[in-house]
């Protein structure tokens, strides 16, 4: 997918196929260059009595590492994926009862957190459940010349001066989630986010593109 | 009949008061909650730290150990931070592991103080691939009232600040080490990164948030800054927002920096003389 | 220790480095005992009988329903008490509600680093502090409901579990739970025929140790620790709770210092709870 004309600007490639579990509602395996995850989402469903809430479904977001147990990163990355379905999502239509999503990550070389963010959105999709928007993520980084590199893989993250990830809604393109490392200025906070609102476009064209030859090909 | 009122409708209650810009604790929207610093409370700890936010109250703790580095990286000491959430602090939390917020909390501050440089592990090395120090960082929450992430980092910081540590000798041969407490020495720290929190309720941005709003409001943003450059912008997700007031926040954040640098800085020297 | 990953885990043995020190305060404990018994005075040169001055100061914590600060010179006390609850995984119904009490060493309290899960000895800390205050609590007016009190100890300086029993008094007294006095507890170390009353963590540390009666006799002096927690109108003791190796005639009379000791505070903690209510009294009026 390229976005700029700019052999720094360009993002790897993303494949994905749909449907590739059969009991979840929906699922996905989104990959981004080496960058590999599988979502699949349940819902709504029965919930337990403890997290049940009256006006809308509650949201539970799992998210699993390739090896071992979940550790505290992989909590946080939990939380932004939970926070950002949990406001895509039109959760009032179904008081009562409880929205599983499980992230599977298969392999990581780099960008996971958007990676998993859109496999999230494409298994949401999949699955039929209303939302309010489309939500789309991509991540770039600054080096030490202070070249930004969009969608980088783990080496170049790794030696980065800075690292972003967005994450942007389809419809006023606003920013829902925004996490960054390292250190950086102002301008070129900006200039990041401008670039990843750029990328975020062409993976929410994917989508539609993706979608639409699933439907055609189910017809 | 507020109160009633309050617990009936929260979110119309807390509405009526913002159309009015003002918050219920009688806060402007843009206003903080008064801060306050303290350091070396702790005697048993080699460093300490208690930070109040309004009512939100974090004391750090920081014991230094000795270690073995790890085989990879011989010449650097450890930093381990930690976020605990007790049940004490606030009744959203029960006894036993830690929530989530402790789990997601402590990855993050721990993150950020590796990120942004404020101290460099090298420095923590006695002998290469022999012996380093580990300096273990608890930081406790003892009152939870929104913008913990502000309390952990101006708490650990400060603490950071205040560590001495004592020289050591130390004989490869015979593997004898010798501690020397009457020479203490502080560590460098090379930058103070600090936060600020935002919560947004609607279209309305909010400043250091309580606990209450917290609660209410669809979204946080924390924006972490060091020496005017900025450290972190971290919205996990919540309501979408615009660029403009995103970079408002960021704008107000670089402004506070400098007042709770001076309030770091005149805590430490209040302690020293 | 198991790998816990929930946190961030340090590296694998590491160790205080007051263990290495050159001025090592264990290797020196039989000199002190003997300094103790030669000079007739204790370690921190306060006499046998004095209490440190203490600071007491409720509702801290603005999230709890009851909490208390308790300052004895280094030793820092913080408790908070919370609403009753429903006992979880509860299926038989008990007349008498239940109290939840639990004691905690900060990890940076102690010289050496304590762990973050309980560990035996804060076991038995929070089994004792139940103990010490069910009997100041009516628990018959809360029925199959529990009460939480929860302690954590940020610095710990001696005598921190009698700081706990009364500080945990006074957050439930604020917290408005039902109780029949006000509750108050203080700590004896005894070392021979020394009886040190409100001990240091030094001194808590020397009473721990046994020594011998004369050279060669293999006969201990008697040696140890006891607390007791007393319901202050009653006149009543609540719990005692004594480790060591002591004579009857010995515990005796430390009961009625302790007594005596426990009846010093009550004015102390009197005093907190009026300040604290005529100050709510107050804000309410002034609303």
């Amino acid at each position: 997918m390229n976005v700029i004309d700019d052999n720094n600007l360009l993002m790897r490639k993303v494949n994905c196929k749909l449907d590739i579990l059969s009991r979840p509602d929906g699922s996905v395996l989104l990959s981004q260059g080496d960058t590999v995850v599988i979502a699949g989402v349940y819902g709504p469903i029965e919930v337990k009595t403890q997290k049940m809430l009256i006006n809308k479904a509650s949201v539970e977001t799992f998210y699993r590492p390739k090896s071992g147990t979940p550790g505290i990163g992989d909590r946080l990355y939990e939380s932004i994926i939970q926070n950002i379905c949990e406001t895509s999502l039109v959760s009032a239509l179904y008081p009562r009862s409880s929205i599983v999503v499980i992230i599977q990550e298969m392999q990581n070389y780099g960008g996971i957190i958007s990676c998993a963010v859109n496999a999230c959105c494409f298994a949401l999709l999949n699955s039929g459940i209303d939302m309010k928007f489309l939500v789309a993520s991509a991540s770039c980084a600054l080096d030490d010349k202070g070249v930004f590199h969009l969608d980088p893989d783990k080496l170049l993250s790794d030696k980065a001066k800075a690292n972003f990830v967005f994450v942007f809604d389809n419809i006023a393109k606003r920013i829902i989630a925004s996490h960054t490392s390292g250190s950086f200025n102002l301008a070129q906070y900006e200039e990041a986010l401008e670039l990843c609102k750029k990328a975020c476009d062409a993976i929410f064209d994917f989508y539609k593109t993706k979608m639409k030859n699933e439907i055609a090909n189910k017809v | 009949m507020a109160k009633q009122f309050k617990s009936l409708h929260p979110i119309k209650f807390y509405r009526d008061y913002l159309n009015q810009n003002v918050r219920p604790d009688g806060r402007l929207l843009s206003k903080f909650r008064p801060v306050i610093v303290n350091t070396g409370s702790i005697a048993t700890a080699d460093g300490s730290a208690l930070v109040r936010i309004g009512k939100t109250t974090v004391i750090c703790g920081i014991k230094a150990e000795l270690a073995q580095p790890k085989a990879e990286k011989p010449k650097e000491g450890f930093l381990i931070c930690n976020v605990d959430l007790p049940p004490l602090c606030s009744s959203k939390f029960r006894p036993g592991p830690p929530s989530d917020l402790a789990q997601v909390t402590t990855r993050f501050v721990a993150d950020l103080i590796l990120n942004s440089g404020c101290i460099h592990l090298r420095d923590l090395c006695i002998l290469k691939e022999k012996l380093v120090w580990c300096l273990y960082a608890d930081l406790i929450c003892l009152d939870y009232d929104g913008c913990l992430i502000d309390a952990c980092l101006l708490a650990l910081l400060t603490a950071l600040k205040t560590v001495k540590l004592p020289s050591v000798d130390y004989d490869v041969a015979i593997d004898k080490k010798v501690v020397n407490e009457d020479e203490k020495k502080s560590i460098l720290i090379y930058n103070t990164p600090v936060s600020t929190t935002y919560a947004i309720f609607e279209d309305k941005i909010i400043t250091d948030p309580t606990a209450e709003e917290e609660d209410l409001s669809s979204g946080l943003i924390t924006i972490v800054v060091k020496e005017k450059e900025l450290c972190s912008v971290h919205k996990p997700g919540g309501s979408p927002i615009s660029e403009e007031k995103l970079y408002d926040c960021i704008q107000e954040t670089i402004k506070r920096a400098d007042l709770l640098n001076t309030l770091i800085n005149t805590a430490i020297s209040e302690q020293t003389h | 220790m198991p790998n816990d990953n929930r946190r961030i885990n340090g590296p694998e043995n590491t160790l205080s480095y007051r263990l290495f020190s050159n001025s090592n305060p264990h290797s020196n404990v039989q000199k002190k005992i003997k300094d103790i018994f030669k000079n007739n005075t204790r370690p921190s040169e306060r006499n046998f009988s004095e209490q440190r001055k203490i600071f007491l100061k409720c509702g801290v914590v603005s999230q709890a329903k009851g909490s208390a600060y308790f300052e004895v010179d280094n030793t820092k006390v913080i408790v908070s008490v919370y609403d009753p609850r429903e006992i979880p995984k509860k299926t038989d119904y008990s007349l008498k509600g239940e109290l939840y009490c639990v004691f905690k060493f900060a990890p940076f309290s102690c010289p050496t680093r304590r762990g973050y899960q309980q560990d035996a000895e804060e076991k038995q800390n929070s089994a004792i502090l139940k103990r010490a205050l069910e009997s100041a609590v009516c628990r018959h007016k809360f029925p199959n409901f529990q009460v939480d009190v929860y302690v954590l100890v940020l610095e710990n300086d001696g005598s921190a579990l009698s700081a706990a029993i009364t500080a945990a008094g006074v957050a439930l007294a604020q917290a408005g739970i039902p109780m029949y006095d006000t509750i108050t507890a203080a700590t004896l170390g005894v070392q021979g025929s020394h009886k040190i009353v409100d001990p240091n963590l030094e001194e808590e540390t020397l009473c721990n140790v046994a020594v011998y009666k004369n050279e060669g006799e293999k006969k201990y002096e008697s040696h140890g620790i006891i607390i007791l927690s007393m319901l202050s109108t009653h006149e009543q003791v609540s719990e005692l709770y004594q480790t060591g190796n002591l004579s009857l005639d010995t515990i005796n009379a430390a009961i009625n210092i302790l007594s005596k000791a426990t009846k010093e505070i009550v004015p102390l903690v009197e005093k907190c709870l009026v300040n604290h209510v005529t100050k709510n009294l107050k804000t309410d009026v002034e609303d």
